[in-house]
Order: structure tokens, then C-alpha cells, then sequence
């Protein structure tokens, strides 16, 4: 069976033709994410010893949680751990700009917040922040998005985005689920 | 062999393209990008290019207290590959040591009555030495371990810890085993998405990848089983590193506590 050269030409221009659409198609995407979205690489690094997150300092869990600073300044303290996010319920202000600082003691995990653009990896070793205004108040599911393990798909947190007038830190400048 | 004229322009073309798709990504990525996204984070466009160069650094991280709240950890313990390995090596201490348990959790770490002693046999090392630790630290409370605990070294926790993990389990009666119901047994493999229960086996089963300081549940009385997890429940019993087991049964009803206890109790597998 003889095909002409110029058959052979014309076949793969069009199979050319079909795959720089694929690879326009996910470069365009990509764009659009990096453009709309503001989606971006982390910007800074900041390492924190896993083995013993659970002992002294930042992460220690009567630390966890959202707390208002006296400059005004809103932190979220995190930490996702097999197979759980502790706080599992955070509060938090609309419109408002706050900080999430996520570390973890034992795998790699990831978060995001679903309808925003939050969206992080949570590497053993080192702090992931997040600087963001939520603008919509409401639960926003934040699912472990990194396979951490058996227990994975169980594993997420609610962020409660609250009006700020509904947002009372109290004594201490802690915010809690429980205390509504 | 000589070059087929038709490949010529294809060549050249191709090449063009690929050189044009490179340039259009290092000025897409590292110029207009930059300069769009620092546009939010008020930076202006020399800086954005800067840091996406790599440079100048990103934004520091904010100055975080080291410590603001006086906080209590939940648990003095910390693991190390070295705490590890000497956890895999019974030693003469730990038989000798071994001699003030037994009147309770019996000779072999099989305790004399499992309604209210827990089995130590079998159990995993790191398990012990976790809980010792944190009878000693106060962690975990305990009236009858407590004074038993304190007086225990480091080395002399991880040599007793060590002796009774290698013991077999207790065997167990193939007729007491009734068949479990089908709700106890999906929360045993395969958790509960609803209620953000991960399986149990997930973090207890053997080799389930989980946290290492999981017990072993098998084997384990009811009794002292569902009555760990009432503690948990109620958060009298709270010495888990981040609530792993706390956020588990404060959603489990008393029913459910009371099937698992009974599952465990008495199954061999898992
Ligand atoms: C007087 C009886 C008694 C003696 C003696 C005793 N224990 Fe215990 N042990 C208990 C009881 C009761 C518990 C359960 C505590 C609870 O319910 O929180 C326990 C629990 C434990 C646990 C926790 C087990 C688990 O699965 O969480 C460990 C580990 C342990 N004992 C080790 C020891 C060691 C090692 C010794 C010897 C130095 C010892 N015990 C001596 C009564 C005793
Ligand atoms: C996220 C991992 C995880 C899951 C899921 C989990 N556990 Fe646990 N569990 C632990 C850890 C870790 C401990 C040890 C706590 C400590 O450090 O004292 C524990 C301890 C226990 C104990 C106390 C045992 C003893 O010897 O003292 C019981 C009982 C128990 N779990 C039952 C269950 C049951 C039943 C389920 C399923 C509904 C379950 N666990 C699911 C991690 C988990
Ligand atoms: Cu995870």
C-alpha cells in the first residue's frame, strides 16, 4: 500500500495542528488562573521544626485558632494532621484582612477554600501562610486536598466567614466556633 | 543519506515556534504576571519583577509571638528515629521493671482481668512509652498509673515499653466472636464523610501509615475500650496531639462507642 508523501504531510499537520490546540488550550488556562484568579506562588519561606510543632510555641493546640492581635491584626493558626484540622471550625471576619499560618507535624497536606482563590500546600518543615479578605459571609468547606493517607477523604475543616459585626473577640482576642 | 526537501521549511518553522512560545512565557511569566498580580499586593512593577526573578525575597513573614498563650502542650512527648529504634529492643531493665506491673497487667502483659486492666502485650512500643510518659507528665490522669509511672526514668520507659510490646497478644475464642453490624463495621473501615470520621483502621489498623502512636485496639477489653473513649468524648481524657482522637468521639453516639468497643474486643483481624 503506497500513501502519497503529501497524505503524510497533511496528516501530520493536522495532528500537529490538534495538539498545539491541547497545549493552547491549558497555557490559556493557566493564564486565566494566574490573571482572575490571583493564583501565585507562595512568597516567602519560613521553617518550623515538625517534631515537636506540638510542644512549645506558635503551634502548641491551646494556641490554634483565630485571635485578634492589639494592633488589630487577625491570625488563624492551623494545623492539618492525619486525619484532622484542629481547630476543625475557624471564625473568621468579612471583608477584613486576615492572615491563615498553617504548619503540620507529620505528612504533606493541602488546603482550599472552596470559592476563593486560598489554596496552599502544607509541607512538614516549614509554615504556609496565606494573606486573604473573604468576602462572602457563610461555611466555606475547606478540604484536605493533598493524599495524607487512609483517612484523607474524611479529612476537612469549615471556615465561618461572620459580618463584622457578628465577629467578638473575646478577653484574650480569641475567636472560637464553640463560643457563639 | 540526503535530506528529504520537504523536511526543510517544517524544520525551520517549528523551531520559530518553539523559540516564540519560550519568549512570550519568560515575558508572560516574569514580566506581565509580576506586574499584575504586585498591582494588588501594592507593589509596584520593578519590584514585582525583582521577586519573580528571585532577586529580591518576598514578603517577610509577619513577627509571630513565640508564645502568647501560656500554653499547656497536651503531651511532653516528641518522636526521633533514635526513640524509635530503641523502642524495637526489649532489654534485661524491662523484664526486671516489668515485675511491679504484673499484679495488674499480668505476667506476660496479659492483664489479670481485662474489665479493668488494658492488655499490654502485643501493643505497640510507641503506644506504651507514649502513655507512660504521659501517666508521668500528668498528661493523661490516671490515680493508679500515676504514682506508678513517676518514679520511671526516661531509659527505664522505653526499656518497659520495649519488654511487653514483645509479647504475643492474648488468644482469643473463636466462638465469642458474634458478627459485627454492618454500621459498626463501615465506621471501622471506612469512617464516616458526613461527620469528618476518618476510618478507624485508617490511624489503628496494622501498618495503616497513621500517626505512630495509634494503639492497637484488637484483643483490648470492651469495658476498657469504650471506657477510653467516653474519656476522649467527654475530654476528661485529652492527651492526644492535636485531638486526633478527640475530634473522633466527640461525634460517635454511645451506641456506636459501645459496638466498637465490642468489635474490637473481639476481632483478630485489624
Ligand atoms: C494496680 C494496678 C496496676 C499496676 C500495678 C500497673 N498498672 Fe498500668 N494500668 C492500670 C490501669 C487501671 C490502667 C488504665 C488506666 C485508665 O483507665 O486510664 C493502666 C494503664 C496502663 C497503660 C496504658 C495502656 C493503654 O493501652 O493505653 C500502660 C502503658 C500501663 N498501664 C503500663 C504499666 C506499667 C509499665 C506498669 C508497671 C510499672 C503498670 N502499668 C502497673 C493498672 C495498673
Ligand atoms: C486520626 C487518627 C485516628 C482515628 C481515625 C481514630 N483514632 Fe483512636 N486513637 C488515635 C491515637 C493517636 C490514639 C492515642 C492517643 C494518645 O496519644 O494518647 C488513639 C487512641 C484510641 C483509644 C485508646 C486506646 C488505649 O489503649 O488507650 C481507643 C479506644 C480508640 N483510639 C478508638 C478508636 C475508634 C473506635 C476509632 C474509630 C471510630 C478511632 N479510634 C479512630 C488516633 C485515631
Ligand atoms: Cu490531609
Amino acid at each position: 500500500m503506497a500513501i502519497g508523501e503529501e497524505a503524510i504531510v497533511r496528516s501530520e499537520l493536522r495532528w500537529a495542528a490538534v495538539s498545539i490546540g491541547v497545549v493552547s488550550l491549558i497555557m490559556l488556562a493557566l493564564i486565566y488562573a494566574g490573571i482572575v484568579h490571583h493564583i501565585n506562588p507562595p512568597s516567602n519561606i519560613e521553617p518550623i521544626d515538625p517534631k515537636t510543632l506540638h510542644l512549645s510555641g506558635e503551634f502548641t493546640e491551646a494556641n490554634l485558632g483565630t485571635r485578634v492581635s492589639a494592633e488589630g491584626q487577625v491570625t488563624s493558626r492551623i494545623v492539618a494532621t492525619q486525619f484532622t484540622f484542629q481547630p476543625r471550625c475557624i471564625v473568621l471576619p468579612a471583608n477584613q484582612r486576615v492572615t491563615l499560618r498553617f504548619a503540620t507535624p507529620d505528612v504533606i497536606h493541602g488546603i482550599l477554600v472552596t470559592g476563593t482563590n486560598v489554596n496552599t500546600m502544607i509541607v512538614p518543615g516549614y509554615v504556609s501562610q496565606v494573606h486573604t479578605v473573604f468576602t462572602r459571609t457563610g461555611e466555606l468547606l475547606m478540604p484536605c486536598h493533598e493524599y495524607c493517607g487512609l483517612g484523607h477523604s474524611e479529612m476537612f475543616a469549615t471556615l465561618r466567614v461572620v459580618p463584622a459585626s457578628e465577629f467578638k473577640p473575646d478577653a484574650q482576642g480569641r475567636v472560637s466556633c464553640d463560643a457563639r | 543519506m540526503s535530506t528529504d526537501p520537504l523536511d526543510r521549511p517544517w524544520r525551520l518553522w517549528a523551531s520559530v515556534a518553539i523559540l516564540s512560545v519560550f519568549v512570550f512565557s519568560v515575558l508572560f511569566g516574569f514580566v506581565l504576571l509580576p506586574i499584575i498580580q504586585g498591582r494588588g499586593a501594592g507593589l509596584d512593577a520593578f519590584e514585582s519583577i525583582c521577586r519573580a526573578l528571585g532577586l529580591r525575597p518576598g514578603s517577610p513573614a509577619a513577627p509571630q509571638p513565640a508564645s502568647e498563650a501560656k500554653a499547656q502542650p497536651t503531651t511532653r512527648v516528641a518522636w526521633s528515629a533514635e526513640l524509635m529504634q530503641a523502642l524495637d529492643r526489649p532489654s534485661a531493665i524491662g523484664a526486671q521493671l516489668a515485675a511491679a506491673c504484673t499484679a495488674c497487667h499480668g505476667k506476660d502483659g496479659r492483664s489479670v482481668d481485662p474489665k479493668l486492666y488494658p492488655d499490654l502485650a502485643g501493643q505497640s512500643a510507641v503506644a506504651l512509652y507514649k502513655q507512660l510518659n504521659d501517666f508521668k507528665s500528668g498528661s493523661r490522669l490516671s490515680a493508679v498509673m500515676a504514682p506508678l509511672a513517676q518514679p520511671l526514668s526516661e531509659e527505664q520507659i522505653v526499656a518497659v515499653s520495649a519488654h511487653f510490646a514483645a509479647f504475643p497478644v492474648r488468644s482469643l475464642p473463636p466462638a465469642q466472636m458474634p458478627a459485627p453490624s454492618e454500621a459498626i463495621e463501615r465506621l471501622v473501615a471506612r469512617g464516616d464523610p458526613t461527620r469528618a470520621i476518618a476510618a478507624c483502621n485508617a490511624c489503628h489498623g496494622e501498618q495503616s501509615g497513621g500517626p505512630p502512636e495509634a494503639p492497637r485496639l484488637t484483643h483490648q477489653g470492651a469495658q476498657y475500650l469504650s471506657a477510653q473513649l467516653r474519656a476522649f468524648k467527654s475530654g476528661e481524657r485529652r492527651n492526644d496531639i492535636y485531638s486526633r482522637m478527640r475530634n473522633v468521639a466527640a461525634v460517635l453516639s454511645d451506641s456506636e462507642i459501645e459496638g466498637l468497643a465490642g468489635f474490637y474486643s473481639t476481632t483478630f483481624t485489624y
